[in-house]
């Protein structure tokens, strides 16, 4: 880790972040049951127990993605990342989890890190975690067969590299929205939501 | 009773008669003294009476016959209903009778209608089975002759299939015999059919009499009907009579009462006119009565009138007296009222010239106020100057004063120092210090001056101020009241602007909430809007990496897709090619199952039956012919069985060919008792029967006659 003791950098809040967003997105996985549980393994991060994917194929995605992210974190080019699961049979999208970054642009003018403990990000980033696992209660059940996307809002003047395309929001038709905690390592902040789809069985 | 009744009241009534008769003598004498004109109306009216009794008797006597038939009517009536009664008792119990016999009968025709259609049931089944039994020995037949190999077997089968078809032919002819009894019985049922019916023709001629019987009831019962109406109208009758009579006995009464109301009646009109002369003078009594009233009143009114007159004129005298004046008469007074107005114009001239002079006088007088408010004014500086001075003048004593304290003061001082002087030689010391106090002296004595001038400069600015300040609030006083009206329309323009401000302020700040209230909406909207993932395009852009789990798994699931279908088809055209070349399927079986061994050795087994049966059919065909034969020839009958139990026999030597003689075969099978039907033929032998069979009672000699005859009818022909 490139972070100083004493405070953060740019670089090492970016780091952080993107941290956090390769165990979000596995615990998110792991929770919603979109890949089977016996491909998860469990990891310690941020003083509690995770849960992280052995399947490669996935593992290969999230790390390009995800070194992708790092890389626009530290420009502040983008605003969002959301991981969008869609039910394979009806091709409709059931779930949103929408993750808003908020940069704090004079940190990349003004190289002098900020003060904040590490402990405290990892405290934040603990109970956003915990608050993810705690949705389950109440999403509702994801019967048929489901897969992921992760999508990032960036600045449309931004250069999309090679594998990457434009897509469109994939937005959810009459949803249920639901505001999550969020963190900040005083760089950049992360705020987290989740929308899913309203059942009409009520 | 009645009768007795009847007669007392005939006897009553001729009593009465004779009594009323008697009566009349009687009363003429009396009353002919007191009424001379009287006597011939009293002789009309109790002739008139006379006729009337007369009249009731007889039309007593014909109620009494009246009732006397009716009371034999009545008797012959109970007596008629009572026989009508007994025969419609007996009709309708026949009735019943042949009812019950009638539905009796239909319920047996319907046991024997079942039964019927039961026998035709079976007679039908019966010959489905035969036709069945037949068409499986056509195939068996079929199936024998192509078994040759497996005689051995096929002698045991033959043995049992001998005993299967003895057994067969058996019921054919239990059958046969049983079709031919239920024949028989078919036939007497239709005798009984026809037997009932008939009985049924009897019963329903029966039920016909029974209504005319029963109709001829039913006029009787109208007739008693109408003979009950007439009897209730005559007891109407009766109690009318009744009525009649009561009133009858109140006769006499009535008639005494006439008279005395005759008596009455020319007691008043001899009362009558005396009424009427009274009458009219009580009338004219009246009316002077009236008028003198009238001159009463008038006379009252008069007097009171006399009186106000008199008080007015003591009054009019009075005023005379009490005003002092000489007034006697009226032509006074009105003197006296001109004079008073001419008065009364000369005060209100007088009047008005006051209220002019007033006027006049309030104008100057206002003119003269402000004069006077100066004045006043001038006054009180004058006043203030005078205090002013009379305090000058105060502090002016006071410093005389406290300056000739001072100089005696000083001049005791001088005087000491004086006389001190005489002792010492500090004088110059002494009048130096003398000199430095009167020094010090004048200083502050000019220093007084100059603070007494002060003060008394203060002190007239003082009052100047204070006399201008009153001039003002005098001005303003006078200012208001002139400017009253002035002060209002100003403030009202004033007021008109507030109030239009006041609107502009309160429109702008609803105009301030309305945009907040959407500004909240708007934001709230855009947060929503933001949490559901929506983007303002010119700013962000939505990007993902092209091979996401997403779109791989769509791909695999359109692959499957794709590979799930590729494998249904081909499924599809197997099938089709083993449907097609299969043959023999079962219901729903898609799979041909090799055939076991047991099925097939089974089918071979059948097969070898199958022929043997055949085979046994044409050997019994052949035996049975040459058994025929043999016989024919043998016996000289062609023995054919045309219905079950039933044989005909054709003789060799036949005239015609159908000439056929009919035997059938009763009781048990196999006892061999035949009867003979009788055919046309055998009309022809009625000889040989009555011989061979009724006394001699054996059919083979009856048959060998008949042989011998025919022989010899055609040996002779």
């Amino acid at each position: 880790m490139s972070k100083t003791l004493k405070g953060i950098t740019l670089k090492g809040s970016a780091e952080l972040v993107a941290e956090f967003f390769s165990f979000g997105i596995n615990s998110i996985l792991y929770q919603r049951g979109i890949y089977p549980a016996e491909t998860f393994t469990r990891v310690t991060q941020y003083d509690m127990s995770l849960h992280l994917t052995t399947d490669a194929k996935l593992k290969n995605y999230l790390t390009n993605v995800i070194s992708q992210l790092k890389e626009w974190l530290f420009d502040c080019t983008v605003q969002k990342l959301v991981v969008v699961i869609t039910c394979l049979e009806t091709n409709e999208v059931l779930e949103r989890w929408q993750f808003d970054i908020e940069c704090d642009k004079t940190a990349k003018e003004n190289g002098a890190p900020r003060e904040k403990s590490i402990k405290a990000i990892q405290e934040e980033i603990r109970s956003v975690i915990r608050q993810i696992t705690a949705t389950v209660t109440f999403l509702p059940l994801l019967e048929t067969a489901c897969a992921f996307d992760l999508l990032i809002y960036t600045d449309k003047d931004l250069e999309v590299p090679e594998q990457w395309e434009e897509s469109g929001p994939q937005l959810i038709d009459q949803s249920e929205e639901v505001r999550l905690r969020s963190f900040t390592t005083s760089v950049h902040k992360v705020n987290s939501m989740v929308a899913y789809k309203r059942t009409n069985s009520m | 009773m009645d009768d007795m009744e009847d007669d007392t009241t005939i006897f009553s009534t001729l009593k009465s008669f004779k009594s009323f008769i008697s009566c009349p003598d009687r009363s003429l004498l009396e009353t002919e003294p007191a009424f001379g004109r009287s006597g011939l109306q009293n002789l009309y009216t109790k002739r008139v009476e006379l006729e009337e009794a007369a009249e009731r008797v007889r039309s007593h006597t014909s109620l009494l016959q009246l009732t006397q038939e009716k009371q034999q009517m009545e008797l012959s009536h109970k007596r008629a209903r009572i026989e009508l009664e007994k025969e419609a008792n007996s009709s309708s119990r026949d009735l019943q009778r042949e009812i019950d016999r009638n539905r009796e009968l239909l319920l047996q025709i319907r046991h024997l209608e079942e039964r019927e259609e039961k026998a035709n049931q079976d007679l039908n089944e019966q010959m489905e089975n035969n036709k069945a039994l037949k068409r499986n020995f056509e195939e068996l037949h079929k199936k024998a002759n192509e078994k040759d190999c497996k005689l051995a077997e096929a002698d045991q089968m033959i043995s049992e299939l001998k005993d299967e078809t003895r057994r067969l032919n058996q019921q054919i002819q239990i059958q046969e015999s049983k079709f031919s009894t239920q024949n028989l019985e078919i036939q007497s049922l239709q005798e009984q059919l026809d037997v009932q019916r008939k009985k049924f023709q009897d019963v329903s001629q029966r039920y016909q009499n029974l209504q005319s019987s029963h109709s001829t009831s039913t006029e009787s019962e109208r007739k008693m009907k109408e003979l009950e109406r007439r009897l209730a109208l005559q007891e109407q009758d009766s109690v009318i009579v009744k009525n009649m009579k009561s009133e009858v006995a109140r006769l006499p009464e009535l008639e005494r009462e006439i008279k005395r109301l005759r008596e009455e009646n020319t007691f008043l009109r001899e009362t009558k006119e005396n009424n009427s002369l009274l009458r009219e003078e009580t009338e004219g009594l009246r009316r002077k009565l009236e008028r003198m009233e009238r001159v009463m009143e008038e006379k009252l009114k008069v007097e009171l009138e006399k009186e106000k007159l008199e008080h007015e004129l003591q009054a009019w005298e009075n005023i005379g007296q009490s005003t002092g004046l000489n007034i006697r008469k009226p032509e006074d007074l009105s003197r006296e009222v001109i004079q008073i107005q001419q008065r009364e114009l000369n005060l209100k001239q007088q009047n008005y010239t006051l209220n002019s002079s007033i006027r006049s006088v309030e104008k100057t007088r206002t003119e003269l106020m402000p004069e006077i408010a100066q004045l006043r004014a001038k006054a009180q500086e004058e006043q203030k100057k005078r205090e002013n001075q009379d305090s000058l003048v105060r502090r002016l004593q006071k410093r005389v004063l406290l300056l000739t304290k001072e100089r005696d003061g000083m001049r005791a001082i001088l005087e000491s120092y004086d006389s001190e002087l005489a002792t010492s030689e500090y004088s110059p010391q002494l009048m130096i210090r003398v000199k430095e106090a009167e020094d010090m002296l004048q200083k502050v004595q000019t220093h007084n001056t100059e603070m007494e001038t002060q003060l008394s400069k203060a002190q007239e600015e003082a009052g100047t101020f204070k006399l201008q300040a009153q001039m003002v609030a005098a001005e303003l006083d006078a200012l208001k009241e002139q400017q009253v009206p002035n002060a209002e329309k100003n403030t009202l323009a004033t007021a008109d602007e507030v109030s239009s401000l006041r609107q502009k302020i309160e429109e702008l700040e609803a105009e301030r909430q309305q945009l907040e209230e959407q500004n909240n909406i708007l934001e709230m909207r855009l947060e929503r809007n933001n949490l559901q993932g929506g983007y303002d395009p010119v700013k962000t852009k939505v990007i993902h990496l092209q091979m996401n789990p997403t779109s791989i798994a769509k791909q695999q699931r359109t692959e499957e897709v794709e590979q799930l279908r590729v494998e249904c088809q081909r499924l599809r055209d197997r099938l089709r090619k083993i449907e097609a070349g299969g043959g023999m399927t079962t219901d729903d079986t898609t799979l041909i199952i090799p055939p076991s061994q047991e099925i097939l050795n089974l089918r071979k087994q059948m097969e070898s039956a199958e022929l043997k049966n055949q085979r046994l059919k044409e050997v019994f065909q052949k035996k049975i012919q040459e058994f025929r034969t043999a016989c024919y020839v043998l016996t000289g009958y062609q023995i054919d069985i045309t219905v079950e139990n039933q044989y005909r026999l054709t003789s060799v030597y036949a005239e015609h060919m159908e000439d056929s003689l009919l035997f059938k075969s009763t009781g048990s099978v196999g006892s061999g008792s035949m009867q003979l039907l009788e055919t046309d033929f055998s009309r022809t032998l009625t000889g040989l029967v009555d011989l061979h069979l009724f006394h001699q009672k054996s059919i083979p000699v009856f048959l060998s006659a008949v042989t011998i005859e025919l022989f010899s009818r055609q040996t002779v022909t």
